[in-house]
């Protein structure tokens, strides 16, 4: 098993700035970090997919990863590891504690930069993200620690998304996409995804956004649509889309006295 | 059509303009065609496919002018269609926006017309579909509608026409009395209204003239929410560039104390003021018997029953189309035979006699002919089901249920329409892909399309293969172009730079379709049809006849050789009638008995396809007939839909996948 081969020698950051890490590794790191958080098999397509690179060079970089024992790469359920790139059965990433660990402090610094951005700098949250991917990779331990103190230590990033603390531990938040639903399960929306503010605003348009109930009827199977019904409407969701809303168990809270979509609030307008 | 100038237009010669708009699938288009009739004009902005219709009407001695918007959630620039809807009724100065809303949705549908109120416009909304919302429970106090919303509210039944008179009535009266119904903005909460009447109150003293003349107000309520036409026209001003920093602070302060972006904020705003206003108007008995159109619903959406209705209604369309469209057919032959071909082709030959240029006229005559026998009769039956299904809300059911193996193909459920239509003729379905959002997806779609056999294609398989192979073969030929759909589309899908769109579509209960407003589409698509394909179906057939009459179409032959003797293994001649199949590709068959019986001898022209070609031979000729470019009004309109370059692309490459299958089953024809 190469993948645990080295694991336990390498217990420190420091190996990073020793020049092992490289910043696309890191990236790839943190992505499956967030990917593995959201899927319970996650296969070198998808990661592909998430990273907009082609499979090939996502396999190239998995390999990389697991010769420097940052990831094990193995069959479904039989938890044998096997050497990347060799069969064709599907099979799952997933982070070994040393990459875990890398993953888990890139997500503090970005976040912890992103705060700074937005509060101290007063950027826009999209600028704040866009300089927080590169502010990530060259923020030193003491830095980060730094950073944190002056900020106050704040829990969660501009977006919501919970900041992981010096050793790596993060709030749990009991939520999961809409599309893991089952029919006649109930939620509330927690955030829809801003990667395409466009969709995001379409969306917003239809009433599908935080803190609004939602009620999955009917799910299609092979990973069809979904039915998804809001307020007094039903909307037919692609699975895709249905991936990037999130939500938690529990009616809204801040709900107004509308059976719709109501404001945060609860305040009436006129 | 220019749009501004068409808007230009309407204004002189009506005394008021009214706008239509109101979410899909809210009856506004059945509205639309009972207050104008068919005298529809559509506009086209540049480079966007969704349309403008414009009409012209009269209601109580006043010319009216109705420009009706496409059907839309909200006014935003998030897509093409609200942004067309938007640019409509900005560019178009309406006296009055009439909005129509769907009773039993009343949240959702206030939150567009509150937008119109944002844009500063008179307002008259139609409470539509009351009829079912009661049925289903929900009953709706008009008149405390109309007070909170200050606008006056009719209540409509369109399917059956029920007070549309008064809504008129309403809309002409507050077009009249403009000072009596002023437009009263409706307020945000406190911490955003304060920082739009200052953000606007800066608009006003700075800026002299402001895009499409609106409200300092309705700017400000646009730059919040970061509306990039706006953004990008402030952008051009020096005095926009600094309002445009101003109002990016209060966007991000007022991000700042809610959590969330201004436009989501202001689009919560919003929701929030829709749906405490709908929950003051309207009462609802909680439980009650679920509708018969709810239960059927129910049924073709769930998976386990909606796979064999979906099956089942596909047959019974095909059923229809082709018991349905054949007697139509042999109708309208015997028709256009008996008052028209016949006597034309004697009065021809007695005016001008039977020489090369009566003879050309009457291959044009007949072309005309096989519109209306081959292609018309299907493409009626065809549209009729087609609207039902749209009107009734199965085609939703069954995007809904196809979606995933869309999705496969880079495509999502609603491109099953254009698919479907396809069967009957590949124009509209061409025409048919501009529901779909992306240029990736139309792409895709008209690819696949053009391999979809229509009808005239079917009736080639059918004459040809069916009938002189085998029906065992012409199953093989209708399975292999299936698998070339498919094929094709994962095939694209892959190579395609982007990823599908993911399906966002609102889903409704099944509604009773009205009469009138079937044969409305239907007959705006077969207009289309013979707008578009009967001048280039008769053209090419005068091409033909030249060719023919003249002796020309001889000398063709030869430099086909080649390509048809070695590589396809299929006689000279039957090149020839590939090659002019392009023109009118249902006569595929009977041109190359026609050239055969002067080109090789022995034949006539009362002679079978057995007579000079092996049924291994008719297989290829009728498999390659079938595949490369459907027909000259087909590239007509791909090349409109999707430019040069790429219909160009699709039509060489299926030129090259028939010739590339054509040798193939050359090869398979001679090993057996």
């Amino acid at each position: 098993m190469p993948g645990l081969a080295r694991e336990g020698e390498v217990r420190d950051m420091e190996d990073r700035s020793a020049g092992m890490l490289t910043e696309k590794m890191e990236e790839y790191l943190e992505a499956l970090f967030k990917l593995g958080r959201e899927e319970s098999a996650l296969t070198p397509t998808r990661l592909a997919e998430y990273m907009k690179v082609t499979p090939p060079t996502a396999l190239d970089m998995l390999r990389r990863l697991e010769k420097e024992g940052y990831i094990r790469y193995q069959g479904p359920g039989t938890g044998k590891g096997r050497g990347v790139g060799s069969g064709k059965a599907k099979r799952i990433i997933v982070l070994t504690p040393k990459g875990e660990r890398v993953a888990r402090t890139l997500i503090r610094r970005h976040r912890l930069s992103e705060r700074f951005l937005t509060d101290m700098l007063g950027l826009d949250w999209e600028s704040a993200h866009r300089e927080a991917c590169r502010l990530e990779h060259v923020i030193s331990p003491e830095v980060e620690e730094k950073l944190s103190k002056v900020l106050g230590n704040p829990e969660t990033c501009p977006h919501g998304y919970p900041i992981p603390d010096e050793n790596g531990n993060m709030a749990e938040e009991e939520i999961k996409p809409l599309c893991d639903f089952c029919p006649d399960e109930k939620g509330c929306i927690a955030r829809v995804e801003e990667e395409e503010p466009q969709l995001l605003q379409y969306l917003a348009s239809l009433g599908v956004m935080p803190d609004v109930d939602v009620e999955v009827t009917e799910v299609a199977p092979f990973g069809g649509p979904l039915l998804v019904r809001i307020g007094d409407a039903q909307y037919a969701l692609g699975r895709e889309v249905a991936a990037k809303i999130w939500t938690r168990k529990g009616p809204g809270r801040g709900r107004g006295r509308g059976k719709g979509p109501g404001p945060r609030r609860g305040h009436a307008g006129r | 059509m220019q749009v501004l100038e068409e808007l230009e237009k309407l204004h002189a010669r009506a005394d008021y303009v009214f706008a239509l708009a109101g979410n899909p699938n809210v009856g506004k288009s059945t509205i639309f065609g009972r207050i104008t009739g068919l005298g529809v004009m559509t506009a086209n902005y540049p480079g966007m496919t969704v349309e403008l219709n414009l009409a012209l009407t009269e209601f109580e001695g006043r010319r009216l002018g109705i420009v009706d918007l496409p059907g839309t959630y909200a006014l935003g620039a998030v897509s093409e269609d609200q942004l067309v809807a938007r640019r409509g009724v900005l560019q178009g100065k309406p006296d009055v926006v009439i909005v129509i809303l769907d009773a039993n949705n009343l949240a959702r549908n206030l939150y567009l017309l509150l937008q119109f109120l944002d844009l500063g416009f008179p307002v008259v909304a139609a409470l539509n579909l009351v009829d079912q919302a009661e049925k289903s429970g929900i009953h709706t106090d008009v008149g405390l509608l109309s007070e909170y919303l200050g606008v006056p509210v009719v209540p409509t039944v369109g399917v059956r026409g029920d007070g549309l008179n008064q809504l008129m009535a309403q809309a002409v009266e507050v077009a009249e009395l403009k000072e009596e119904y002023p437009v009263i903005p409706f307020s945000y909460a406190m911490d955003i209204e304060t920082r739009l009447r200052r953000l606007a109150r800066r608009i006003q003293g700075e800026m002299k003239d402001l895009p499409y003349g609106i409200s300092p107000r309705a700017l400000a309520i646009l730059l919040l929410e970061e509306d990039r036409e706006f953004v990008e026209w402030m952008q051009g001003r020096e005095e926009g560039r600094k309002i445009l920093e101003y109002a990016r602070r209060l966007a991000s302060e007022i991000e700042g104390e809610h959590g969330e972006k201004a436009p989501v904020i202001l689009a919560r705003e919003r929701h929030g003021i829709a749906g405490s206003i709908a929950e003051g108007v309207q009462v609802r008995q909680e439980y009650r018997k679920p509708l018969l159109g709810e239960r059927l619903w129910e049924y073709t959406t769930s998976f386990r029953t909606g796979l064999p209705i979906l099956v089942l209604a596909l047959g019974a369309v095909f059923g229809a189309l082709f018991w349905g469209g054949g007697e139509l057919a042999s109708l309208f032959s015997r028709f256009w035979e008996n008052l028209v071909s016949n006597p034309l082709g004697r009065l021809l030959d007695s005016a001008l006699g039977a020489n090369l240029l009566s003879r050309t006229i009457l291959w044009g005559v007949d072309g005309l002919g096989a519109v209306l026998e081959i292609a018309l009769p299907y493409l009626l039956v065809f549209y009729v089901i087609l609207a039902v299904m749209e009107d009734s809300g199965y085609l939703n059911a069954v995007a809904f249920l196809t979606d995933r193996l869309m999705h496969r193909l880079g495509l999502h459920g609603r491109a099953i329409i254009p698919m479907i239509t396809a069967v009957g003729c590949n124009v509209p379905a061409v025409m048919g892909t501009r529901v779909l959002s992306t240029r990736r997806e139309r792409v895709i779609a008209c690819a696949l399309i053009v391999l979809v056999p229509c009808s005239a294609r079917v009736a080639v398989i059918m004459g040809g293969v069916a009938r002189f192979v085998g029906w065992p073969y012409a199953l093989l030929l209708f399975a292999v172009l299936l698998l070339l759909v498919v094929g094709a589309g994962l095939l694209l899908n892959h190579v395609l730079p982007g990823e599908s769109a993911g399906l966002v579509m609102e889903m409704f209960p099944f509604r009773a379709p009205s009469l009138a407003n079937i044969a409305r589409k239907t007959w705006l698509r077969i207009r289309d049809f013979l707008y578009i394909a009967a001048p280039l179906i008769v053209a090419g057939s005068v091409a033909l006849g030249l060719l023919y009459e003249s002796g020309w179409i001889e000398h063709l032959v030869g430099p086909l050789r080649p390509l048809t003797e070695w590589w396809l293994g299929i006689p000279a001649v039957a090149g020839l009638a590939l090659v002019l199949g392009f023109l009118r590709k249902e006569l595929a068959l009977a041109l190359l008995v026609v050239l055969a019986a002067r080109v090789i001898p022995g034949v006539t022209e009362s002679s079978t396809l057995l007579d000079f070609m092996t049924r291994g031979q008719i297989f290829t000729f009728v498999l390659v007939c079938s595949i490369y470019i459907p027909c000259v009004a087909t590239l007509a309109v791909l090349w409109r839909e999707l430019g040069p370059r790429d219909s160009l692309l699709v039509a060489a490459s299926t030129v090259v996948l028939a010739l590339l299958l054509g040798g193939l089953s050359h090869l398979v024809v001679a090993l057996l």
